[in-house]
């Protein structure tokens, strides 16, 4: 088995209540997997990568999770990180590529690790929370929408985005904080040609979007948003409890939540992608 | 000089109401109010309703007294109800790529389309490259394009993304609009982007009314105008009624696409009791009105459901604080919610506000959640629950 270069891109975070900066959760997360990843495999090598100031103290608190070098690119903030990192990557052209699902500051549009896996013509998976190597082949665990999880198999060379989830922060230790290596490298700065058209205005919380109705009167219109007023469903009164039993698995089978049995056949099937 | 002269005799004969008796009599106040003017004038109507020419006064009130129109013609809508409006050739055409997650049209695709009508505006079409659903022409799409045979696993993230990108070069929409789940719309938007050279802007949140699309980013609100391609924030938008519209099916063009890199392995089973409130799909859930819990988990467990109580339960600490329903536990969005001996409070009815389908088991026929509910039972908890676990096992071993 040979080892593995794993390349990790960090970003400062921004905390979303304070504004104060931490380390993204994403990349936290992100960077933890492949700690573990590299030490299952003998010989792999992490490296980690940041595109801005070298100074920023957020940086000590990864260094903290147990990295002993951090590559920092140079760069004011607001630059476009794109050029210098692609031609740094491509220099180190790395087996796996695991980024943070999206970053706290600037656009934060998430699109950085598909423009650098199209550039790197790496395979890649979105959403990843778990992940298994076997050789080159690596079976990918997805988080879905709903608590639903996903396998997927791909080959290396592959790049994988990672979602915080909820397990919260990885604690960064003082010690290795202390003893990690932050080195800085001088890099290209570019302001971004898109973000210079738009026009910045602070943040306000937007109200409720309410549904613009076609038809019906002031009365109808507040049941609507309500969800009550008539009713307006099937209604049994004082079945046995087999018939009652039988009638909420017919009407499960209807919503496609358990399989519909095979007198029901009324359903609006969700073409069998259910999973209960 | 310029201006034209004032005829006052013309004027005067203008204003002579005719029919009146041996004396010529005029309105004095002939100039007719705005269209819809706040002050009702009563004695205008009334001159107006009056009809000429009769000996006697006669008076016809069914004459539309605003414009003075001879007959009164119903309003009517130009297209009929049942009609779908057409639209053949239109100035642009915006593309709604929609996810379809549990395999029909949920909250997120008709805000998705909701949002893209509205881009669209009159001279606008809006395109959807969907699953096949009926349910699409009252949602506002103009045509459907359907996803090729290899691209309807939504796994197939590659092959969604050349299929958008194929029907993109053909089609040549003004915007493509997706959603912005990172593992559903708005990683297929992602690749778009990536392989087409597109700039994507994402997580839109607002559309003002000249047009532009605002999205935050930190404490500030980024506005532009409406780019080419886009992921729309969930529950930022709602979703309106629309008007019914065509639907027409889309023929796709070739599609350019080279053997997909990820496979797809399968789902995973998961344990519902494992998952928050907020992110189940299906909730069985408990009130006052059940007593045997022990048929209540069996109950949930043979349905596959999670446990969730009311406020009542869980203060009595029959659940845990984390399982309750309500304004002061979870607000919960799951497709299907079954509440077993529960009246409804308020507060409990706002925490499943968000929930499609609910079904009510109680006793009081009177009850808030019965008027709720799409299938209601009046009956006891205590004697549904074990006939549920029952019936609901004896399914699952011979479907």
């Amino acid at each position: 088995m040979t080892g593995l270069a794993i390349v990790v891109l960090l970003s400062l975070g921004r905390h979303p209540a304070t504004g104060r900066p931490r380390r993204n959760p994403d990349d936290a997360r992100a960077l933890a997997t492949a700690l573990a990843l590299a030490a299952t495999r003998s010989g792999s090598r992490v490296l980690a990568v940041h595109a801005g100031d070298p100074r920023a103290p957020v940086l000590r608190d990864y260094l903290g999770q147990g990295l002993d070098e951090l590559t920092v690119l140079d760069m004011p903030s607001g630059s476009d990180p794109l050029p210098s990192l692609r031609e740094h990557l491509v220099a180190l052209s790395p087996d796996l590529l695991l980024t943070g699902q999206r970053a706290e500051n600037g656009e934060a549009s998430g699109l950085l690790p598909y423009l650098l896996a199209e550039a790197l013509g790496m395979t890649l998976v979105p959403g990843v929370v778990g992940l298994d190597l076997q050789g080159d082949q690596g079976r990918f665990t997805q988080a879905l929408p709903r608590g639903r999880r996903r396998q997927i198999e791909a080959r290396l060379p592959l790049a994988a985005t990672i979602p915080a989830g909820t397990a919260g922060l990885p604690l960064p230790s003082f010690a290795a904080a202390r003893r990690g290596r932050i080195v800085s490298l001088p890099a290209l700065a570019s302001p971004d040609p898109h973000l210079v058209a738009i026009e910045r205005q602070p943040w306000r919380q937007l109200p409720r979007p309410q549904p613009r109705r076609l038809k019906g009167s002031a009365i109808d219109r507040l049941k609507s948003m309500t969800g009550g007023g008539e009713a307006k469903g099937r209604l049994l009164v004082d079945p046995d409890p087999e018939t009652a039993a039988a009638q909420i698995l017919d009407r499960l089978g209807e919503i496609g939540l358990i399989r519909a049995s095979h007198q029901s056949v009324t359903s609006r099937d969700t073409d069998g992608r259910t999973e209960r | 000089m310029s201006r034209p002269r004032l005829d006052p005799r013309a004027l005067r004969l203008a204003r002579q109401v005719e029919g009146g008796g041996k004396r010529p009599r005029f309105a004095l106040k002939a100039d007719p109010p705005a269209l819809h003017s706040r002050r009702r004038d009563p004695r205008l109507l009334r001159m107006r309703a009056l009809v000429p020419g009769a000996r006697r006064p006669r008076y016809d009130w069914k004459r539309d007294a605003a414009s003075g129109a001879p007959s009164a013609v119903p309003a009517v809508d130009p297209v009929p109800a049942n009609e779908p409006i057409r639209v053949e050739s239109p100035a642009f055409w915006v593309l709604a790529v929609l996810d379809q997650s549990t395999g029909a049209l949920d909250e997120t695709d008709l805000q998705l389309l909701s949002v893209a009508r509205r881009l669209a505006g009159d001279e606008g079409g809006v395109v959807a490259l969907a699953l096949a659903d009926p349910v699409l022409a009252t949602a506002g799409a103009d045509r459907l394009a359907v996803w090729p045979a290899s691209a309807v696993d939504p796994a197939a993230a590659e092959a969604r993304a050349a299929t958008v990108q194929a029907l993109v070069e053909s089609v040549k929409p003004r915007h493509v609009l997706c959603s912005d789940d990172p593992v559903a719309g708005g990683d297929i938007a992602r690749r778009l982007a990536a392989k087409a050279g597109l700039r994507l802007v994402s997580a839109v949140n607002s559309l003002t009314a000249d047009g532009r699309i605002g999205r935050r980013a930190g404490d500030e609100t980024w506005l532009q105008p409406a780019p080419a391609l886009m992921t729309i924030m969930p529950g930022s938008f709602a979703a309106d009624e629309q008007a019914l519209r065509e639907a027409r099916p889309l023929e796709l063009p070739p599609i350019a696409f080279e053997a997909a890199r990820l496979a797809n392995i399968g789902l995973l089973p998961v344990d519902p009791e494992s998952l928050p409130l907020d992110e189940t799909d299906f909730i069985a859930s408990a009130g006052n009105g059940v007593t045997d819990f022990a048929a209540f988990a069996e109950a949930a467990a043979a349905l596959g459901a999670t446990r969730a109580g009311s406020r009542v339960v869980c203060d009595a600490g029959l659940l845990p604080r984390d399982r309750q329903v309500g304004a002061s536990g979870t607000v919960v969005t799951a497709r299907c919610y079954l509440a077993l001996g529960i009246a409804g409070a308020p507060q409990h009815l706002q925490g499943i506000t968000g929930v499609r389908h609910v079904i009510a088991v109680n006793t009081d026929l009177h009850a808030e959640m019965i008027k709720r509910a799409d299938l209601s039972i009046i009956a006891d908890a205590q004697a549904v629950m074990p006939a549920l676990a029952r019936l609901a096992r004896q399914r699952q071993e011979k479907p």
